[in-house]
């Protein structure tokens, strides 16, 4: 028996699922909108992305939004991880890759004078607008 | 309506933040330039941008000149069918109390489902299933923050199939079962309109305007025939004239303007400050 509830959140994590992690499209839905909201989806995980790793962005330069939107698409950011945490990850897949090199023992950070702890307010800067 | 104090069967009605004028969004790269910007009345903080029991000198400087700062969330899901995540809301309570703010806010939205986090302000179908859930998670919210609760709408690139209700009856049936105040963000009315095809005059004729606690404005850009809302740009002369049909309705309590990349010099903001509040003027 599913309730009105269930119901609802198995939609809303199929259509995310569709926008997110290449999941089919639901019914309901304009096929064009979708990849649409798709784009949007990435390209504002890319920029929040490229903010918290600015060293990343430097480093990839104009490559950064392909190779973001590879690494998303196959590992989609879940609710359990942070942004700072899921830009770091997306940070070792590229030098599992080979990407960009292995970074010394500290990373280069924004908004820290140049290297050492990041401010409080950094670490999760940048979060969503309406 | 005199008063406003829509009487409803068992709700509590919100009492609106009052008299706010125009403000800015408040962001750590736009700190000292607000500082020194004329003519910012008040301003708004993301939420999940702050920590308690540490709040940015530059914007306790601000609250120091007498300057309101009313917290808006952007994470808690209140139109997601999961779980409402109270710890988020236990941390816009907390951050409400600390700036002794008027009233919180967040959204008409879902931004996680599944174990995915879409880290966007994602649409609601239009339903009475989904208007259910959203009023039940509104209600939760409202338990644990203090302080009057707003909902602000909005912009979407895609829509839900089904659709029983307009958006502006979304938002009506939504203050009436919670006694929430409404944010109405004039950009995303205008979004909406160029992507969706919705009538945004419509939307302003049939607005309960008594619950306006105040209005925001941003600016966008248009690819590829969408109007993306991406608070990068100016405001556009199209936003702005939306501004002014709300005016002839309401005379809102408050406007603000979000800008949160791409940072202009500050006589660009200032700029655009004057104008909401041309715009707004009697």
């Amino acid at each position: 028996m599913t309730s009105p509830r269930e119901r609802l959140a198995a939609q809303q994590a199929e259509l995310l699922k569709a926008l997110l992690a290449g999941g089919d499209a639901p019914a309901g839905f304009d096929a064009d909108r979708l990849l649409i909201e798709a784009n949007v989806l990435r390209n504002k995980q890319s920029r929040l992305a490229a903010f918290l790793r600015p060293d990343l962005a430097e480093a990839l330069g104009d490559r950064f939004p392909g190779l973001f939107r590879e690494y998303s698409a196959s590992h989609p950011k879940t609710d359990t991880i942070r942004a700072r945490a899921y830009a770091d990850a997306f940070g070792d897949w590229l030098v599992e890759r080979g990407e960009v090199p292995k970074p010394g023992r500290r990373r280069r950070r924004r908004g820290t004078g140049g290297g050492g702890r990041t401010a409080w307010w950094r670490r999760n800067a940048g979060v969503g607008f309406s | 309506m005199a008063g406003a104090a829509r009487a409803v069967a068992g709700v509590a009605v919100a009492d609106g933040p009052g008299r706010l004028g125009i403000g800015i969004g408040w962001r750590h790269e736009l700190d000292l330039s607000i500082a020194r910007l004329p003519g910012v009345d008040w301003v708004e903080v993301v939420a999940e941008n702050l920590h308690a029991g540490h709040l940015p000198e530059t914007l306790v400087a601000l609250q120091d000149r007498g300057i309101p700062v009313l917290p808006h969330a952007v994470s808690l899901s209140l139109g997601g069918a999961e779980p409402l995540d109270t710890a988020r809301v236990e941390h816009l309570a907390e951050i409400t109390r600390e700036l002794g703010a008027p009233m919180a806010s967040d959204h008409v939205c879902f931004v996680r489902a599944g174990g995915l986090d879409s880290g966007h302000l994602m649409p609601l179908p239009r339903t009475r299933e989904a208007l259910d859930v959203l009023v039940d998670n509104v209600k939760l919210t409202q338990s644990i923050v203090e302080a009057p609760f707003a909902l602000e709408n909005i912009a979407a690139v895609l829509e839900w199939g089904g659709a029983e209700f307009s958006e502006s009856e979304f938002l009506r049936e939504l203050t009436e079962r919670t006694g929430c105040l409404l944010i109405i963000d004039v950009a995303n009315l205008y979004a909406n309109a160029r992507n969706l095809g919705t009538d945004p005059e419509r939307f302003l004729d049939e607005i309960p305007w008594e619950r306006l606690a105040y209005a925001h404005m941003a600016g966008g850009v248009e690819r590829d025939g969408v109007y993306h809302d991406t608070h990068a740009h100016p405001v556009v002369p199209e936003v702005l004239d939306l501004l002014r049909e709300l005016r002839r309705r309401t005379d809102p309590p408050g406007v603000l303007l979000e800008r949160d990349d791409d940072y202009p010099p500050d006589s660009e903001l200032a700029a655009e400050l004057a104008s909401l509040r041309e715009a707004v003027s009697p």
